[in-house]
């Protein structure tokens, strides 16, 4: 039936835009900043993957390394990028951010070349039969399950840790948490080292998907993450994760609707203008 | 005669929160009003209804007789209202004497085409200069915001304030952040301003300045109105003291 | 002699693209992540015109007016959001912009339109006019810098809600510097589909609107000679060296986060330092 087959697409397109976005928007409540640069690390946890995977034979291994590794640099990037421009206006490191993409996109280009990597062996292709006659590549199934399990995780953690806790605390109220000693710098390298990790799993996971990783992959996904975070009202995770849902299913049963009038990839652009023209702080926006 | 402000049964509710709750209160000509109120009285919303920042769920403002109530800010401004900032926010790419330049020079950019065409600043930089002079800021009239402390940027705003040739003056707690000599310098240049044509209203926490310069007050609190009427009667209600004692509650 | 003119017909160009922009952008304080859209609507419109027979001279007003017309939609809903959604907002434009495009055969679709008409007055022609119409422009932002519409677009930059403080008409001044800028674009967008004669939706992306941010970032916002400099400087750059054209994303990509990192202001804010440390040392 089509509308469920939509529907699954949707929901598999919604969860990489979820990890990929849920960073983002983790960046931009504690700080201020459109980490525009944050595809980059998506693109970079796609390579890791595929290195990784052709290496040594073993997709979990190249996942965690992957995490850690796009973790890492994430929490690099706050340190030598961001932290020096914290005290200007966000339009600086707007564009700083910009620039900054930019440049890694053609870093990847110079490095590993214009056409790309592939898995040599991709794991996960088997196929699954659900519900009537859909069938899904195990590797699809594995992103919503990614998702799913990594966001509980995470949510789990930031009610029951002390460090979670603490975090949710300096992501809604910088000043007071301070007031309370938490240490927002440690809060902050946790924000990007997690938000990082997710993005760079959604990077494997796309380029499994794909079984391609190419420079330019980050670009697409991530103006659709900018619009995403808007939509979902700047810093707000519940909106965040409703919002990106929402997109991977109205993308999905929009190109088959208007594909003949509005490119894919410009229907999350026309969804958020019109969204932005009714509600001007998105979709659920903070108090 | 109809009252220079007159604002009648304000309520403003932002979710489930009644802000302000059947504010009334008048100001007449060539007078001098103090708002006050313990912390979370709702003074700030108030006076965003007043500016036009916040629209009131119930009740209306009226400015000279007419009801502005749905007003747009920039109208209220053009149409004798002027507001001096809590939080001072000078305009930190322009000297001080082009920040009040700027609000003298006012009725040139109600069209942006006329304003394009007009290049001459001069005579509104020398009126600018005798309004600087007016809150004894003549020395710095060249100097950017930023090399000049907060006492000086307090009078900045009024004298900004000013040169929009307003009928009403809201002052919104210029007191704050001054130590007691500048204040009190401060609250002697407030008494100063009201006169034939111009009405102040003051929003001050500073109990000791504001009484002693304002002859009537307006006390709020928890959202609604608790007193009104000249500060001796005012002051010396139970209720007005015990609002004051309980805050922090 | 041609390469010559080709380089200097490019520069001028891209200095009047940049130029508008840096209306919006540098005075009015208004980001746009999507100017090169209008560039698109301007390119796309006088080519439509032309290749239906109209002299080049006379499609130059309607495409203008044209991106104009769009741009004071924009601009209208740019009045809805602020700062960062702001910026976001006009992104999405731009992808808007692309993506209609696209699936429009009427405008060539993906394979966009080639075989555009030479002007009759040939490549010195051409010069001359983008010359012409760049150097009116920036005139015309000098004049508009020094008067009174300035003085106003200065204090919304700075501080839009201050500014209405103080009687300011924030949505009708924003708008006008919408108009004009995105007009500024279409007529640069009518010159560049006439100079390069083949267009397609992506000519008119995010990186082109990147890229003329970066003209004025790096020129330093509002700074009307810095944008000049910049823009020629990025422009002709690539166009020399072929080594610069290679790297051109990676160099713009380092140079805008370089300047933001170290000099925000851009290069007038890195003269006016010098200015003022050698009047302060003599």
């Amino acid at each position: 039936m089509l509308a469920l087959d939509l529907l699954i697409q949707g929901l598999v397109q919604g969860s990489i835009y979820a990890l990929i976005a849920l960073g983002l928007t983790l960046v931009y409540g504690l700080l201020r900043i459109l980490h525009v640069a944050h595809a980059a690390l998506f693109t970079l946890g796609g390579y890791l993957g595929v290195l990784v995977t052709n290496a040594t034979g073993s997709f979990l291994l190249a996942i965690l390394v992957a995490m850690v590794t796009v973790g890492v640099t994430g929490m690099a990037v706050y340190r030598f990028a961001y932290r020096p421009l914290l005290g200007r206006s966000p339009l600086v490191a707007l564009i700083a951010s910009i620039g900054l993409f930019i440049a890694s996109e053609e870093l990847f280009r110079i490095v590993f070349g214009a056409y790309g990597l592939s898995y040599v062996d991709p794991p996960l292709q088997q196929r699954v039969q659900l519900f009537g006659d859909i069938s899904l590549s195990v590797a699809r199934i594995m992103v919503v399950v990614l998702a799913v399990v990594l966001l509980t995780v995470l949510g789990w953690l930031s009610v029951a840790t002390r460090t979670g806790v603490a975090w949710r605390a300096s992501v809604s109220d910088p000043p007071i948490a301070q007031a309370f000693g938490i240490d927002i710098e440690r809060v902050r390298y946790l924000n990007f080292f997690v938000g990082s990790a997710l993005a760079g799993a959604a990077g494997v996971m796309v380029a499994l998907l794909n079984n391609l990783v190419e420079p330019t992959m980050g670009a697409v996904p991530s103006y659709k993450a900018l619009a995403i975070i808007v939509l979902g009202g700047l810093g707000s995770v519940r909106g965040t994760l409703v919002a990106a849902l929402s997109l991977g299913i109205i993308e999905a049963f929009g190109t088959i609707y208007i594909g003949n009038y509005l490119d894919r990839d410009a229907i999350a652009f026309a969804f958020l203008i019109v969204v932005l023209m009714i509600r001007p702080h998105g979709l659920l926006a903070r108090g | 005669m109809s009252q220079r402000l007159s604002v009648q049964d304000i309520g403003v509710r932002f979710g489930g929160v009644q802000a302000v709750d059947g504010a009334r209160f008048e100001v007449g000509d060539n007078e001098l009003l103090g708002v006050i109120g313990p912390n979370g009285a709702g003074k700030t919303t108030l006076l965003r209804v007043i500016t036009g920042v916040v629209t009131p769920s119930e009740g209306s403002v009226a400015l000279d007789g007419a009801d502005v109530t749905n007003w747009p800010t920039a109208k209220r401004i053009q149409n004798g209202l002027a507001l001096a900032q809590q939080i001072v926010a000078p305009l930190r790419a322009l000297t001080l004497i082009d920040n009040v330049a700027l609000a003298v020079g006012h009725k040139h950019l109600m069209s942006p085409i006329k304003a394009a065409l007009r290049f001459d600043r001069a005579p509104e930089r020398e009126r600018a200069l005798d309004l600087l002079g007016q809150v004894g800021l003549s020395e710095v009239s060249d100097k950017w915001p930023e090399e000049l402390p907060l006492g000086y940027l307090k009078r900045l705003e009024v004298a900004r304030a000013l040169a929009l040739e307003p009928r009403l003056l809201l002052l919104d707690e210029p007191l704050a952040g001054l130590n007691q000599a500048e204040a009190h310098a401060m609250a002697n240049l407030i008494a100063s301003l009201p006169g034939p044509g111009l009405s102040v209203v003051l929003i001050e926490h500073n109990l000791g300045e504001v009484t002693r310069i304002c002859p009537r007050l307006y006390v709020q609190n928890n959202g609604r109105p608790l007193a009104f009427g000249p500060t001796a009667e005012v002051m010396a209600r139970a209720d007005v003291r015990a609002a004051y004692l309980g805050a922090g509650k | 002699m041609i390469y010559e003119m080709v380089v200097v017909t490019n520069m001028a160009i891209a200095i009047l693209f940049a130029l508008s922009l840096n209306v919006i952008t540098g005075f009015c304080g208004q980001v746009s992540l999507g100017h090169a859209a209008f560039l698109g609507i301007g390119a796309y419109t006088s080519t439509l015109l032309t290749k239906s027979g109209l002299p080049l001279t006379a499609a130059l007003v309607p495409a203008a007016l044209m991106a104009g017309t769009v741009g004071f939609f924009v601009g209208l809903a740019a009045l809805r959001v602020r700062h960062d959604f702001l910026a976001i907002t006009t992104m999405g434009v731009g992808f808007l912009f692309v993506g209609i495009v696209r699936k429009q055969d009427a405008l060539g679709g993906e394979i966009g339109i080639a075989g555009i008409p030479a002007p009759d007055f040939g490549r010195p022609g051409l010069l001359v006019l983008s010359i012409v119409c760049a150097v009116a422009f920036g005139a015309f932002t000098v004049m508009l810098k020094r008067s009174w519409a300035g003085f106003a677009f200065n204090a919304i930059a700075d501080d839009e809600d201050t500014a209405r403080l103080l009687g300011i008409d924030v949505p009708k001044f924003k708008l006008w510097a919408f108009v004009i800028g995105t007009a500024g674009a279409g007529l640069a967008g009518a010159l560049y589909a006439h100079q390069i004669r083949y267009i397609g939706p992506d000519s008119f992306g995010f990186v082109e609107s990147i890229t003329v941010l970066a003209m004025v970032i790096v020129g330093g916002i509002g700074s009307i000679w810095g944008v000049v400099v910049a823009a020629a400087l990025l422009s002709a750059l690539p166009q020399w060296f072929q080594f610069v054209e290679n790297y051109k994303l990676l160099l713009y990509g380092l140079l805008l986060f370089t300047t933001m990192r170290f000099a925000p202001g851009g290069l007038a804010s890195i003269v006016d330092r010098f200015k003022n440390r050698s009047a302060r040392g003599s």
